[in-house]
């Protein structure tokens, strides 16, 4: 039995008393510990996609079953890490990391013990006490990813975390995300417009296409871990699928800007 | 470096009191005025002694406090259920909501003359008062802090486990509070300019009234003695109190 069972016949938006139809078929099955990326040209539909694995949104025809059962709402097993992390500044750091514990309702020194674990896995220890506008754009992100850890979560899903880092932030948090996921076997759902970054971190690279989004082409990365997102096995891979992935490029370009464009 | 502009600030500061004192001496002892139109500096300072020495200011403030918190209290808990309600029922934020709008542009004084007729010459005309005047910049800064909150909040909370009564607590409250802040310091002024107004209008003891009893003896000095404290609990209030409330909430939230 796959942990997750998807199959999404179309999703569309009312637009100004118009039919915007964003998915178009996406169907396939997730194994639990997989670690997928989901790649493909902006304003496809990546996002709408993980709103509707993580239970947010349930207006769409076809089904999504979680462990054979329809997906029906949110669930703390599946958390998402929004692409703006949504961290609460009236809260320091760990008690961002508490809160989800605080709402199961865990006794409090059991609680502070598992989130100074999870602070140190993080390696954000010295920072306990800082408040989110004291951290940088590399820290919050590792904040919000202790906060989904701490309630171990089945799914993890990942909305762009890493797309407002600068490049070298984001290597160290390649290799951290990596370890991490190697430690706590977490299925992740994780979305990127980075192709090397996709290739760098999923056990499979699928890219979808232009809008209406459906699944285009579906990728296995056997390369031994930790990658180094520069080395070559990666930068083989990479080719591959963005040679999928172009020709989506240039659809949607032609469609947004309706030139014909050549690359 | 700091503490030397602070020092320079100050010193600035009392050069600037001391000749403006200096000058306001010099004009009363000049003649030009009579008494009762410009008192001399140390007469007015010898009237907050007296006023003091004899419970009068005292009493005045004490006086003026109970109506205020009364008011106020009444104000905060009516006008923020107010402005919740606004917020859940559409229909009642396209009708009443207009009409509360239009009650926030309106001077508090003008409701004297409908308040003297329902309450009399009574402590509830000026707690009336207070309660108009503030109630629609409450429910207004209610209204549009949990209107403003940021849904991405809601949504980490509600995927993490959180609804109902907790979602309240836990997120929906405390994302609200710089807002509400602003809120509570800007209907705070409004309320404490509307008891001084109502004070005025008669005899009932508050800081008002001896700024009035002042004028009816053409007594000078203990009107300006009564400005200056009036001054000094305003400045008191809201720059040392909720001023400083204010900044480090927002310091704390990094806004």
């Amino acid at each position: 039995m796959p942990l997750l069972d998807i199959d999404i016949k179309s999703k569309s938006y009312n637009v100004e008393h118009k039919q915007l139809t964003v998915i178009n078929k996406i169907n396939f099955k997730i194994e639990k510990g997989e670690f997928i990326c989901i790649t493909g040209p902006s304003g496809c539909g990546k996002t709408t996609f993980l709103n509707i694995i993580a239970g947010l949104d349930t207006f769409y025809n076809g089904r999504v079953l979680y462990k054979d059962k329809p997906i029906c709402g949110y669930d703390s097993n599946r958390l998402l890490i929004f692409q703006e992390l949504g961290l609460f500044p009236w809260l320091t750091v760990q008690e961002n990391i508490e809160f989800g514990l605080k709402l199961r309702k865990m006794p409090k020194n059991e609680r502070k013990s598992l989130s100074l674990e999870y602070l140190n896995m993080v390696n954000l220890t010295k920072f306990k006490n800082s408040f989110m506008h004291e951290l940088s754009g590399g820290m919050k992100q590792r904040v919000a990813l202790a906060r989904a850890l701490v309630m171990n979560p089945e799914v993890l899903l990942m909305d762009e975390p890493f797309s407002s880092l600068d490049a070298q932030t984001r290597d160290i948090l390649h290799i951290e995300l990596q370890r991490i996921w190697s430690v706590t076997k977490k299925t992740i759902i994780f979305i990127t417009h980075n192709v090397r970054e996709a290739v760098c971190l999923g056990d499979r690279v699928l890219v979808f296409s232009a809008l209406p989004a459906s699944l285009k082409a579906s990728f296995c990365i056997d390369l031994p871990r930790p990658r180094q997102i520069e080395s070559d096995g990666v930068i083989d891979k990479v080719k591959l699928v963005m040679a999928e992935l172009n020709s989506e490029i240039r659809k949607r370009y032609e469609n947004e800007f309706n030139v014909k464009q050549t690359f | 470096m700091k503490m030397s502009l602070m020092l320079s600030k100050l010193f600035k500061q009392i050069v600037f009191y001391s000749l403006f004192l200096f000058l306001w001496e010099a004009l009363a002892l000049s003649g030009l005025w009579p008494q009762y139109i410009l008192p001399a500096p140390s007469k007015v300072f010898f009237a907050l002694i007296a006023g003091f020495a004899n419970h009068t200011f005292l009493i005045g403030i004490g006086v003026s406090f109970k109506r205020l918190l009364i008011g106020f209290g009444i104000a905060i808990i009516s006008g923020s259920a107010l402005g919740v309600l606004l917020l859940k029922f559409k229909a009642l934020d396209e009708t009443l909501g207009s009409l509360v709008l239009g009650f926030q542009t309106l001077p508090s004084i003008c409701w004297f003359p409908l308040a003297l007729l329902w309450f009399g010459l009574s402590e509830w005309a000026i707690i009336f008062v207070i309660i108009v005047g503030s109630l629609s910049s409450i429910t207004i800064a209610t209204n549009s802090a949990f209107k403003n909150i940021s849904p991405i909040y809601l949504n980490v909370g509600k995927n993490m486990g959180a609804h109902g009564v907790t979602l309240l607590r836990k997120i929906i409250i405390p994302a609200a509070i710089p807002s509400l802040l602003v809120g509570l310091r800007q209907s705070w002024s409004f309320a404490w300019r509307s008891l001084m107004a109502g004070e005025l209008l008669f005899n009932c003891l508050g800081l008002g009234y001896l700024l009035n009893m002042g004028r009816e003896l053409n007594d000078m000095s203990q009107v300006i003695a009564v400005i200056f404290i009036i001054m000094l609990i305003s400045v008191f209030i809201d720059r040392m109190i909720l001023g400083k409330v204010e900044l480090a909430i927002r310091r704390r939230y990094g806004l």
